[in-house]
């Protein structure tokens, strides 16, 4: 920025010195004391200059350069140890929380299986059970059935006997004389076998 | 300009004095090698005073000084390549030697060393040494016909390529002196010149003192920009020693 | 409101995730790349952008190439006496490297190869 502001103002600066440069001309004209190699004082600047710059390179090439080198250089094994050891911890992290949701989802599905295998259980013993209750509940039904048809069966047979007595008696009573046995066994036989239940 | 007027005395400034007393006028120690010293010195401080902590979250003063390390040795490495490390020392001391003669220079009452062409001649002669000593010592005597008559340019051309390859070797400490030399010397003269400016024209009747404040507006501006160049001039250098370097070692 | 419903991919609003900074801080420090690619990049040498200091320093090397060029031509005349020619001859030369210095700073840097 400060750049662009510059070259225009520089150029007129320079005009305008350069103007009064020219009037100044000629009283620099006894010369620049730069170029005024008369003056030892020109030359001995060099030879202190020289003096001082090799005491300054020597000074910084052995003991200020290598000491911020250094501590640059701490600074980069630090830098990269810690990269390192932050890249590390990740794996480790990394492979950790790996670990532990392997290891979850290992509970998890053998967690599930021992359900199942509870409920299987569970289902096999409630089947068993109920197998043997209805067993033994068709066995009574039977049994029950046997008897009712026993019990009807002897009812049966006890209809008979009364059907003839009750119609001898009615018989001898209307008619004041006894009967034919076989005819009323006869005749209740086919009475009882009309109806179906002989 | 009129004799009664005050001369302008624009080159006053970069007149030697011996410094240091009667000790330094024995020994001819100018005052421009006590600026050498002070800045110096300054240098040393920032590497030394700033790196004490030895921090590895530098502050600072020390984030300061591994700036300017940091910004000469990748200047070395990506001008010169692996082998700059090597003058990375060199190229330290020189652009720090240079831009505290540039900085100091902008302060009131100092004296500028590296507006002396001696000066800047002995370090342009200096680099160009040192450089042809590298080239030697990397390339032996191949460098010579390496450099100065490229392999492959017809032998015809050989009386005319040869003598343009060594004026132009030997012009580069001339120019890198010379832009040094007269870039201080231009923003020294154009501040001295202003400042008589300002004073001629505050003696200038009723508006005199007035208008005078224009030379000085231009003075504070021209402040800033020599701040610029004076960094700029001392990278300049040290990249031309790195460059210089890159070929000495690389031939072209 | 920036919460992230599935706790993987980049979190919460913008702030790059712990693996995201540690890659680019390792990319910083270029601790993942084969360590033969770590050459330093081509810096340029550009500097002295403004077209002031172009022309000053052009200017330079001219006048730095040219007072060469009179000094070896003035120095050769004066060793061999043979007054103009050589300044002359010297002249030209000088001027062509001075042109050849010019094109030397804008001419693009070789590769930083070196050569057999």
């Amino acid at each position: 920025m400060s750049r662009r502001l510059f070259p225009p103002c520089r150029f007129a600066c320079l005009a305008a010195a350069l103007l009064l440069l020219s009037g100044a001309a000629a009283s620099a004209a006894e010369g620049m004391p730069q170029l005024n190699f008369a003056n030892p004082l020109t030359l001995a600047q060099i030879v202190w200059g020289a003096i001082i710059f090799a005491v300054l390179y020597v000074i910084f090439a052995r003991s200020s350069l290598p000491q911020v080198a250094e501590v640059l250089a701490n600074r980069e094994t630090r830098i990269t140890g810690d990269l390192e050891a932050a890249r590390d911890a990740k794996a480790a992290a990394d492979t950790a929380v790996a670990e532990v949701n392997a290891a979850t989802a290992r509970a998890r599905s053998e967690a599930q299986a021992s359900i199942n295998a509870a409920v299987e259980q569970a289902k096999k013993e409630a089947a068993d059970r109920a197998r043997v209750l209805n067993e033994r509940l068709e066995q009574q039904l039977q049994t029950s059935e046997g008897q009712i048809a026993a019990a009807r069966n002897s009812a049966l047979g006890a209809i008979r006997e009364v059907a003839t007595d009750t119609a001898r008696v009615m018989v001898s009573r209307l008619t004041g004389r006894t009967p034919d046995r076989q005819a009323i066994d006869d005749a209740v036989g086919q009475a009882l076998a009309a109806r179906g239940q002989a | 300009m009129e004799p009664a007027e005050p001369t302008i005395d624009a080159l006053g400034q970069f007149r030697l004095f011996p410094s240091l007393g009667m000790l330094g006028r024995s020994v001819n120690f100018t005052q421009a090698n006590t600026f050498m010293v002070i800045g110096g010195l300054l240098t040393m401080a920032l590497l030394y005073y700033g790196m004490r902590p030895r921090a590895i979250v530098p502050g600072r003063l020390q984030s300061a000084a591994e700036l300017a390390y940091n910004f000469i040795y990748d200047m070395c490495v990506s001008q010169v390549g692996e082998e700059g490390k090597r003058f990375f020392p060199f190229v330290f001391t020189l652009f720090f030697f240079v831009l505290m003669g540039n900085l100091l220079g902008l302060l009131p009452y100092a004296f500028t060393y590296t507006s002396h062409i001696a000066i800047t001649g002995a370090l342009a002669l200096m680099v160009i040494v040192v450089v042809t000593i590298v080239a030697i010592r990397e390339n032996g005597t191949h460098f010579f016909t390496e450099y100065f008559f490229p392999a492959g340019t017809p032998k015809a051309l050989a009386p005319l390529i040869i003598p343009i390859e060594v004026i132009s070797y030997l012009s580069r400490p001339v120019s890198l002196s010379i832009r040094l030399f007269a870039n201080m010397v231009a923003g020294h003269v154009m501040f001295e010149v202003f400042a008589t400016f300002t004073v001629m024209l505050a003696g200038l009747g009723l508006f005199g003192p007035l208008i005078a404040v224009g030379p000085v507006v231009i003075n504070v501006a021209l402040v800033g920009f020599e701040l610029l160049v004076a960094c700029l001039q001392a990278y300049v250098f040290a990249i031309l020693t790195c460059i210089y370097l890159h070929d000495a070692v690389h031939l072209h | 409101m920036n919460e992230n419903p599935d706790g993987t991919g980049p979190p919460r609003g913008g702030e790059p995730s712990f693996e995201e900074r540690l890659r680019a801080a390792r990319g910083r420090k270029r601790l993942d790349e084969p360590p033969a690619s770590r050459g330093g990049s081509a810096a340029g040498g550009g500097f002295g952008q403004s077209p002031l200091g172009i022309g000053l320093r052009v200017g330079v090397e001219m006048v730095a190439a040219m007072a060469v060029a009179v000094g070896i031509g003035w120095a050769l005349d004066h060793w061999l006496h043979t007054a103009p020619l050589f300044i002359a001859l010297f002249v030209l030369l000088g001027g062509a490297a001075g042109v050849l210095n010019v094109w030397r700073m804008f001419a693009p840097r070789p590769e930083r190869t070196p050569r057999a």
